[in-house]
């Protein structure tokens, strides 16, 4: 989309409730109100409803369900969290393509989104079921100036603010189990892949990829998923906007992320343990060895390092495993 | 503080000499080689330990003499080794040997390597760190296993340097 066809797209969202003269657009852009008449019709063939009325000018009525610069940029609150928007309707996965972007040098607050990605993947390459228009598959990129042993906590940072911004775009509360997947009634709907490109211990850009199924219908998982995955939808039963979810989420991470750097990891902590489901409960934790520790999930250090009591009362440090919680 | 190199040529002049001990102490460092009876000459093994190092006996019992060449062995393997660059982990967390469980590992022993190769992954509550060599060479061995937890500094590999 050409930079003056967004800028006008933006003020339309922006201004959504109200009519807009094209004299108006056209000094706010600096082109001619033939220009701005022009633009507008080439919206509607997009597939953009606009009202347009003699004398009092132009007026969004509906947009496409698709995810434009121009419609996550109106609205969003941030300082510098997704002021860069790379919004492709299909990838193979934004975050290869945002750690090609972090490698070339792109800056803090990047970020990538895709309508449909069609290798999307989780951690150690397992697939991540990405359908066209659903969901959100976002990859963000920042570069906190910090050791690369302190990145893993940005982990659990990404999952409370992601709960933070469903509840406030949503209404609903969602819970995490260690250290960053998103359940809400037991069912996983939000997936985080964090990766970090780093110097020696300096870490030089943190990667988060954010999976969430919003608009996706049951029949729409793949029947391995159905018993474990969910989608907003799903749960509350109507279609939500993936725009305003984006935005909450980027102004959630945005302010955690800056009380990290100010104040360190204590407060991200007691925010993340209050939405942890599976402390205080018995877990299973799988190793990647295949090892199982069976034991009472009793809380998280300084790190964000899990800790676990098995029955002789050994405390037992999890840096990875998945969990398991345990129907005892 | 001597250099391994350096060791090695005392070693050599002694063994040609005809001296029968060597003692040299620096700070807290100490070295003592000595002539045993059937000429075996015998380095510390560790240079740097504080500790001071056990003379050899010249002891003709066989089962002292094997022990002897043993700690020939492990000495010449400590020179080997300290030639060879090593790959640290830059974190707690678990290593990772390939991309994913069904892919050939990133490297393993013979593998070239530059300093962008990607070596391995660590990973800590789900955040993946890509390692890379940051040295060029070859690697010459892969010292833990996949899957397993590494410690911060830990040596994951053993380079040979081009």
């Amino acid at each position: 989309m050409s930079k003056t066809k967004n800028h006008i797209l933006k003020l339309l969202f922006e201004n959504r409730n109200d009519y807009l003269s094209g004299q108006k657009i056209s000094d706010e852009i600096g082109c001619s109100r033939t220009a701005v008449w022009k633009h507008i019709k080439e919206l509607e063939n997009e597939g953009y409803s606009i009202a347009s009325v003699h004398k009092r000018g132009y007026k969004l009525i509906d947009a496409p369900d698709q995810l434009s610069e121009a419609r996550i940029r109106a609205g969003l609150e941030t300082e510098r969290l997704g002021h860069r928007l790379v919004c492709k309707d299909e990838l193979p996965s934004t975050q290869k393509e945002a750690q090609h972007l972090a490698e070339d040098g792109a800056e803090e607050g990047t970020v990538v989104l895709a309508e449909e990605q069609t290798s999307g993947r989780g951690r150690l390459g397992r697939q991540w079921h990405s359908p066209k228009g659903a969901g959100i598959w976002m990859s963000l990129i920042i570069r906190p100036d910090i050791q690369i042993n302190k990145a893993p906590q940005f982990t659990l940072l990404t999952a409370a603010a992601v709960v933070k911004a469903v509840k406030r775009a949503t209404g609903l509360d969602c819970e995490i189990k260690w250290p960053n997947d998103i359940l809400y009634k037991g069912k996983k709907f939000v997936g985080i892949l964090t990766e970090c490109q780093a110097e020696a211990a300096d870490v030089k850009a943190i990667i988060i990829g954010i999976g969430i199924n919003v608009n996706t219908d049951i029949e729409d998982f793949p029947d391995e998923l159905k018993d474990i995955a969910t989608s907003l939808r799903i749960e509350a039963g109507k279609t939500f906007d993936r725009a305003e979810i984006i935005q909450a989420i980027l102004k959630e991470i945005e302010s955690l992320y800056k009380m990290y750097m100010d104040e360190g990891f204590h407060f991200i902590k007691l925010l993340w343990e209050s939405y942890a489901i599976s402390l205080g409960k018995k877990i299973y934790a799988r190793k990647t060895n295949g090892d199982v520790i069976y034991g009472l999930a009793q809380g998280i250090d300084d790190e964000g390092v899990l800790l676990l009591r098995d029955d002789d009362g050994h405390i037992h440090k999890i840096y990875s495993a998945d969990i398991e919680l345990s129907s005892q | 503080m001597l250099k391994i190199q350096e060791i090695k040529e005392l070693i050599k002049l002694i063994d040609e000499s005809t001296i029968d001990e060597f003692k040299y102490e620096l700070d807290e460092s100490k070295i003592t080689i000595k002539k045993a009876k059937p000429e075996i000459v015998q380095a510390a093994p560790a240079v740097q330990s504080v500790q001071p190092v056990q003379p050899v006996q010249a002891a003709p019992a066989p089962k002292s003499e094997t022990k002897e060449i043993a700690a020939q062995d492990e000495s010449a393997e400590a020179k080997q080794e300290s030639n060879l660059h090593k790959i640290e982990s830059p974190m707690v967390g678990t290593f990772y040997a390939a991309s994913n469980p069904d892919s050939e590992p990133f490297v393993k022993a013979g593998s070239k390597v530059d300093e962008k190769s990607v070596v391995c992954i660590v990973e800590a509550m789900k955040l993946f760190n890509e390692i890379e060599a940051e040295i060029k060479g070859e690697i010459v061995e892969v010292l833990v296993e996949d899957g397993q937890l590494v410690e911060y500094g830990q040596p994951l590999f053993l380079v040979k340097p081009e």
